[in-house]
């Protein structure tokens, strides 16, 4: 059960990767062309991706909470005997930063709710910032689920 | 309470719930205990009973409870001010970078 969970936990974080991402390169770098892959890419419509970042993030952080049993009782018990202290301290960071992000949803919510003038820095910076919170996530989360092979134990 | 009074509060709940987060990571605040070998809660910080102990569904608790009582308490305060948008993000940010410094240790060994 466990194991279908981790997977589902990484598909939802793809997927919420990958929103997230085309929402923030499209606020951060915008294009008003359509023509070729990287304008198209670029020229989408930030606000629409929001909601579904909203419900994927919360999607993804509760499957974790509901996993991170598994992970503190037997994960994090073989990383401290093998002594992968870094593996240890960068699921830390992952956890505390998550939170924070959970503390963040409702004023990203706020700032693509009604786009105004006023809140345009916010936005930018809101997003940016979940957007690096999501990518370091799954960076640890996968180095972490393949941490046996990485490190060759 | 209106929709301008709440958009009002909701920078001052993100930057709350960073600052009260981060505090409750550091001094322990978890208003409760998950014992994951033997699938028991208690309330408060609790020693390990069997296995280790986990605090951090009580640190979000904490930090959520303690965001929205800031928020209150501040209401009167932002009755008159533009929406501060800016204190949201900012305190978040400077948190995450504490993050990093607080749990170097896990990196220098």
């Amino acid at each position: 059960m466990a194991t279908f969970l981790v997977i589902l936990h990484g598909l939802l974080a793809v997927a919420l990767l990958g929103s997230i991402t085309h929402q923030a390169v499209a606020v951060v770098w915008p294009a008003r062309s359509k023509a070729g892959f990287a304008s198209a890419y670029r020229s989408v419509s930030s606000p629409v991706y929001a909601n579904a970042n909203i419900v994927l993030f919360l999607a993804v952080a509760c499957l974790g909470a509901y996993i991170y049993p598994v992970y503190r009782v037997w994960v994090r018990t073989y990383l401290e005997s093998a002594r992968l202290y870094s593996a240890v301290g960068s699921f830390e960071i992952k956890e505390q930063f998550i939170s924070i992000g959970l503390g963040l949803l409702p004023l990203y919510w706020l700032v693509w709710r009604r786009p105004d003038p006023a809140g345009q820095s916010a936005r930018t910076a809101v997003t940016l910032i979940l957007c690096f919170i999501v990518w370091l996530g799954f960076i640890v989360g996968h180095i972490l689920n393949n941490v046996r092979g990485f490190f060759g134990l | 309470m209106n929709t301008t009074a709440i958009e009002k509060l909701i920078p001052v709940f993100s930057a709350a719930f960073a600052a009260i987060y981060i505090v409750s990571v550091e001094l322990n605040w978890a208003l409760f205990t998950y014992h994951p070998k033997i699938h028991q809660w208690g309330w408060l910080v609790e020693p390990s009973r069997d296995g280790p102990p986990m605090y951090w569904y009580g640190w979000l608790v904490t930090s959520t409870l303690g965001a929205a009582v800031v928020s209150a308490i501040a209401l009167p305060l932002l009755k008159n001010r533009p929406t501060q948008y800016w204190l949201g993000w900012t305190v978040p940010l400077l948190v995450m970078l504490s993050v990093f410094y607080l749990f170097r240790d896990f990196f220098l060994r």
